[in-house]
Formats: C-alpha cells, sequence, structure tokens
C-alpha cells in the first residue's frame, strides 16, 4: 500500500476522503457553499464593507438570512406556511430581554433560554394544527401569531407595549463586527441541524408529508410526530435568532411580531427557493442589501422597497417556481454536464 | 297539498332537528347572549354589534365566495376595503365642498351614494385586473398546490396595494367625520348615527340582492356549481373563466363596498385594511370557508363578540379574544359551525 500504487485502488485508501464527502454531504456543505461562507467571513474587512452602516445592513442580512433557514424547514419540507413566524421570534426576544432586564441574566444565556417558551408555543401550534390541512394551518398560526402580538401589545406592565422595550446588548462595543461573526455563527449552526436533519430519513418524511399526507400516513410515516417535530424545531430556531434581535437592535416592539415580517422572511425564502433551506440565505444577502439602498437613497418614495418584496414574490411564484435554488442547480447541472435529460435517459 | 304533507316532515319536528343542529344552536346561543348583554350592558352593545355587523357580513360574503370558487384564500381582502375607502374619500369630499356653497338639500342626501358607488365600481375593477393580471396567470401555468400558491400571490398583493397606496397617496389619515349632517336618531333609548342606520340598510339590502343573486339567477347558480364541483360545471358548460373573474369583482366590489360605508369609521390609510381582513377571517373560519349565506349570522356573532369584549374587558383587547373564540372553533370544527358545501376546502 505505498502511494505508487494507486492503480489498486482499495476502499480503505478511499475511505478518509469518502468519509469526509460523505460527512460534508449529510450536513448540506458544497464546494460552492463553503467559498460563499469564507467571502462572507473576510466580507467586513473588504473596503466598502467595512463601514459601520454597510456592517449593520450585513448584520440585518444575516439575520433575515437565518430565519429564511428556519421559515424553509417548515415550509418547504411539510409545506406548512408558518404565518405566525415572527410571534414565535417576538417570544423568543421578548423573553430574553426580560429576563435580562428583571433578573439581570445575560444575554448570552438568555438566548438559549428565549429558546423554550417559543419551542413550547410551537410545540403547541404543532398540536393545534395537526388535524388542520395546507391553509388551515396556515391561517391557525396566523391566528396564533395574532393573538400574540395581541398579548404582547396588552400586558403592558410586562413588555411595556408599543413604548418598546430595552433590552441590553450583547457587548459594549460600537462596532457591528463582532455581531456579524455572531449572528453569522448563529445561521451556520441553523443551516447545519436543520440540514442534516433533512438530509437524514426525518427529510424524506417530511417531504412525504408535505406533499400527500395520506399517502405518507399510508407508507407508514405518523404525521402527527413529524409535523410536531418540524413545528417544534422551526419554533425554537426562531425564539433564537429572536434574542439575538432583541441584544442586537436593544430594543423591542410589538412591531417585530406584525405579518409584516414574517411575509418579508416569507418572500425572501420564497425567491430563494423553496425546500433547499440554502436559497433563502443566499438570496437575503443582496436581497437585504439591494432593500436597504433603496431605503436609504429613496426616502422620497417610503415603501418602495417592500412594493419589490411583492413584485418578486408574486413574479417567482408565477414564473420561476423553483427561485434562485433552481437557477444554480441548472446552473450546475449545465457545468457538470448532468442535464435532466441526460439523468432520465441514464435511468431508462 | 296531500302531496306536500308526505314529503315534509312536521313542520315542529323540522324547527327542532334544525335548532338542535349545530347552526341552529349557535344561533339560539347568540340570541342569548345577546339578550344577557343588552340587560347587563345596556341596548347599546346590542345596536353596535348589530350594526358593524352587517358590515362585517358584507366583508366575510365576498372572502367566502372567492374561497368557494376559485380556491383562493385572499389575504388581500382588506385592501380592496381600503381601496374602497379612499376612492369614496376623493369622490365625496369634492361633492360635499361644492355642495356646502351651493346648498341642495336633495344632493346633499345623495352625495354619499355616488362615493359608495364609485367605491363599488372601482372594486369591481380591481378584481378584474387582479384575477388577469395574476391569478389567471398562475393558473394557466400549474394548479399544483394552488391554495398555498395563490394564498401567497395575495400576500404579495396586499403588500404591493398598501405600499403603493402609500407611496401615492401618504400614510395620512384620510377620513369623513359623517355623510349625512342629521341629527342622531333615538333607537331603544341609545342615540345613533343616520350612518350608521343608513350604512345598515345598505349593508341589508345588499346581502338580499346578492344572495337573490346566487340563488336565482342563471349566473348566480353557475357561480354556485363551480364553488361544488369544477369539473362538473366545465361539463354542463359553464365557462370557469368566465365565473372566476365574475366572482373576484363581486368579491373585491362587494369589499370595497365595506370600506366605503364604514369610511366614518374607518378612515382611509394604507394599513386600515389589516383589522377588517382579521374581522373578515374570523367570520369565514367561524361560519365554514366557502358558506356565503352564513356570513351573516357569523358576522352579527364577531361584531357582538367584539363590542361585548370592548365593554367588559378593554378595547384593546378585541383582537385577542375573538381570535382565541376563532382558533377553538378551528380546532373543534375546522369546516366551521354551519359546516360548507364547498368541495375541495380539506384538499391541499
Amino acid at each position: 500500500m505505498t502511494q505508487n500504487s494507486s492503480v489498486k485502488y482499495t476502499y480503505e485508501e478511499q475511505e478518509p476522503i469518502e468519509r469526509i464527502k460523505r460527512l460534508a454531504k449529510k450536513f448540506g456543505i458544497s464546494p460552492v457553499g463553503l467559498l460563499s461562507l469564507v467571502i462572507l467571513l473576510i466580507l467586513p474587512f473588504i473596503p466598502p464593507f467595512n463601514q459601520e452602516h454597510l456592517l449593520r445592513w450585513l448584520v440585518g442580512a444575516a439575520l433575515i438570512a437565518a430565519q429564511t433557514i428556519a421559515f424553509d424547514f417548515t415550509t418547504g419540507y411539510i409545506n406548512v406556511v408558518n404565518f405566525g413566524f415572527a410571534a414565535f421570534l417576538g417570544v423568543g426576544g421578548y423573553t430574553s430581554a426580560l429576563l435580562a432586564v428583571n433578573f439581570g441574566i445575560s444575554p448570552w444565556i438568555g438566548i438559549f433560554l428565549g429558546v423554550i417558551p417559543s419551542a413550547v408555543l410551537g410545540f403547541l401550534t404543532g398540536i393545534l394544527t395537526l388535524r388542520l390541512r395546507g391553509i388551515f394551518a396556515a391561517l391557525m398560526s396566523w391566528f396564533v401569531g395574532l393573538a400574540l402580538l395581541g398579548l404582547t401589545r396588552n400586558l403592558t406592565e410586562l413588555t411595556r407595549g408599543p413604548l418598546g422595550l430595552n433590552a441590553p446588548t450583547f457587548l459594549e462595543t460600537a462596532s457591528n463586527r463582532p455581531y456579524f461573526y455572531i449572528i453569522v455563527a448563529m445561521m451556520m449552526v441553523t443551516y447545519l441541524t436543520l440540514r442534516w436533519i433533512t438530509n437524514a430519513h426525518y427529510g424524506l418524511a417530511f417531504r412525504a408529508i408535505g406533499q400527500n399526507i395520506d399517502a405518507a400516513r399510508a407508507s407508514g410515516i405518523n404525521p402527527t410526530y413529524y409535523r410536531v417535530f418540524n413545528f417544534t424545531l422551526q419554533c425554537a430556531f426562531a425564539g433564537w435568532l429572536g434574542g439575538f434581535y432583541a441584544h442586537y437592535y436593544g430594543i423591542l416592539t410589538p412591531a417585530l411580531m406584525a405579518t409584516s415580517h414574517t411575509v418579508e422572511v416569507l418572500a425572501i425564502s420564497y425567491v430563494g427557493g423553496r425546500g433547499s433551506i440554502w436559497g433563502g440565505a443566499f438570496t437575503a444577502f443582496p436581497f437585504v442589501f439591494l432593500i436597504e439602498f433603496l431605503r436609504s437613497n429613496l426616502t422620497e418614495l417610503p415603501g418602495l422597497h417592500l412594493i419589490l418584496y411583492g413584485l418578486l414574490l408574486i413574479l417567482v411564484m408565477i414564473f420561476y417556481p423553483g427561485g434562485v435554488a433552481q437557477v444554480y442547480d441548472t446552473i450546475r447541472d449545465r457545468i457538470t454536464n448532468r442535464s435532466p435529460q441526460n439523468q432520465s435517459a441514464a435511468a431508462d | 297539498m296531500a302531496e306536500t304533507a308526505l314529503k315534509k316532515r312536521s313542520p315542529f319536528i323540522e324547527f327542532v332537528s334544525k335548532a338542535t343542529s349545530s347552526a341552529g344552536l349557535t344561533i339560539i346561543f347568540t340570541i342569548i347572549i345577546a339578550i344577557v348583554a343588552t340587560v347587563v350592558a345596556g341596548p347599546f352593545t346590542l345596536l353596535n354589534a348589530i350594526v358593524t355587523g352587517g358590515m362585517w357580513a358584507l366583508l366575510a360574503a365576498g372572502l367566502s365566495l372567492v374561497f368557494g370558487v376559485m380556491n383562493l384564500v385572499n389575504f388581500a381582502h382588506g385592501e380592496f376595503f381600503m381601496i374602497g375607502g379612499l376612492t369614496a374619500y376623493y369622490v365625496f369630499t369634492p361633492i360635499s365642498a361644492y355642495l356646502k356653497e351651493n346648498p341642495s338639500p336633495f344632493l346633499t342626501a345623495l352625495a354619499p351614494f355616488a362615493g359608495i358607488i364609485a367605491a363599488t365600481i372601482v372594486g369591481a375593477l380591481v378584481g378584474i385586473v387582479l384575477e388577469k393580471l395574476v391569478f389567471y396567470q398562475l393558473r394557466k401555468r400549474t394548479k399544483e398546490q394552488w391554495v398555498m400558491n395563490s394564498f401567497l400571490l395575495t400576500v404579495g398583493i396586499s403588500v404591493i396595494i398598501i405600499n403603493g397606496v402609500q407611496i401615492i397617496w401618504g400614510t395620512n389619515y384620510k377620513g369623513i367625520t359623517s355623510y349625512w349632517d342629521a341629527k342622531p336618531l333615538e333607537v331603544l333609548g341609545v342615540f345613533i348615527s343616520v350612518d350608521r342606520i343608513v350604512v345598515f340598510g345598505i349593508a341589508m339590502v345588499t346581502m338580499a340582492i346578492f344572495w337573490y343573486f346566487l340563488q336565482r339567477t342563471t349566473t348566480g347558480r353557475a357561480i354556485r356549481a363551480v364553488s361544488q364541483d369544477e369539473t362538473g360545471a366545465q361539463m354542463v358548460g359553464i365557462d370557469l373563466n368566465r365565473i372566476q373573474v365574475l366572482t373576484l369583482a363581486l368579491s373585491s366590489a362587494l369589499a370595497a363596498m365595506a370600506g366605503a360605508s364604514l369610511l366614518f369609521m374607518f378612515p382611509s390609510y394604507p394599513t386600515v385594511g389589516l383589522k377588517p381582513l382579521y374581522i373578515a377571517w374570523y367570520v369565514v373560519i367561524l361560519v365554514g370557508l366557502g358558506n356565503v349565506a352564513g356570513a351573516l349570522v357569523g358576522g352579527f356573532i364577531v361584531a357582538l363578540l367584539q363590542t361585548l369584549t370592548g365593554y367588559f374587558i378593554g378595547v384593546t383587547w378585541d383582537d385577542v379574544i375573538p381570535t382565541a373564540f376563532v382558533m377553538l372553533i378551528l380546532l373543534i370544527r375546522p369546516s366551521g359551525l354551519f359546516g360548507s358545501e364547498v368541495k375541495g376546502v380539506h384538499e391541499q
């Protein structure tokens, strides 16, 4: 087994690299993805992006990106749009902020404690929506979100209502760069965890439920378990990211929990491509930059960026349902010369 | 006579079986609550509930119809309401300013109707444009997961309309204090403005015409046929496209009419439609998606619920309590209290 005997390719020799490949596949890591991550990590030092206001946009984009990952985990797989997504984000954020304000618990611990109520509420919502199909489940989660928003608005002694709750920030520094690395790390944790789950047999079960719940049940998948699991996990991540929101921006208002915020995440995740997990996250960066650019330069036309959200959502839904993820797949297939036609021909 | 006696059961048994069905029980229960509330809180609550309930019924009827015929879960319904208010404002204010200079009691009494009719027409036009420009395009391409996809399209439309209106007309409140400058009338010891009474009349007359249209005319029957069985309707030669355009136009016209009629309660601003949207949804879920006739009762129930919440708990809570109530209904009876004759509701 010398190095020269590479002609005799044995299984043992192959194993380490194969193992890494398999591991990478398990967690949904591709060379292009890694390259994007590296670019993302050095971005805060590259000239136009090292200014503080652009760094702020970057943090905002990464936060949205992480949210779209969690959002797509439910929407793209079990095909239930969690229309109260923003409310779960808010629950996590408010919990963490209230713990910090009232009990002096460090935000670093608080964001993890904030996961608990979000996950519990997600679990309950999952159970509530269980009997309901597609659109009813979306409506139900929307109502749950509205109820949570109403509670936050009305429990003014606790949340200070529309006045806004001041939350301590993670760090003392005024620089946005450390925050960027925190949120990118959080985004990667979200991505790797959810990709790991969807690449395992869970993903298959989720898709089966999303496509045809009766067929899935007939083939021995327990929809109750998978749907509740999916919902709980999504809401847990939403709560976690909400904690970051609270301790980054330093102020929480019930507006965070409004439906319009869910729509923002939804639009980006759909433009990115349903069921891809990474599509929304990838799209979030250029998208948020474009939108922030419009917002800061066209102040006489407020709301133009939101029109763009709506327009893109409609156009993608009608003309290109696969979104950015499909664009990528098409290009990759063309490069590696594996067009769908060839594949099906090979299969025949 | 003998023939009818054979066909029909005794009227008493008929009445009892109707009264003990879930719809009957709901109505009886609502009436009891309404009476109790009138005794405890005064007739004001009841009158308030009846007047607003009529308008909620109009909103919900349109929403319900569109769901029945097109399987479209409309998130932009509130925006039609807003457009209606806006149109009425821009039609009514110049006319009323002109009439102040050239007083004419006859025209002053009629001017509000000009605003409301204009709003209805504009609403219908918006509906037609949206169907042709958006929903038809999607339907032409794919019918797969239509309910969810079309729902998301309406989300995009809602965002575009809200922000488009905001850019063109700004965010300030455009409202009027009253349509008719008449002394409030005294009903049951409560002073109630002429506006509310007329608006209630408009709602009732419209509902009656609408009901007649659906039940007795050929087009109305075609609409109901499509909502019950699309393929079957197509087989007997009903032009689906025409029915779908008509339905959306009708629905948006009704919503716009409600918006115009309630201009004195809801001044028009870009996001005014959100609350009517929730309410219309509460009504529709309460009575069952696609159940148009039930919308009338549902409108009153929700209005009563809101008035009571406002009276006993606090005005700011009138979102939370109805939401919780509707969630409960959705859990116990996903097809609504009155059931639904629409096919395909439970298909995704």
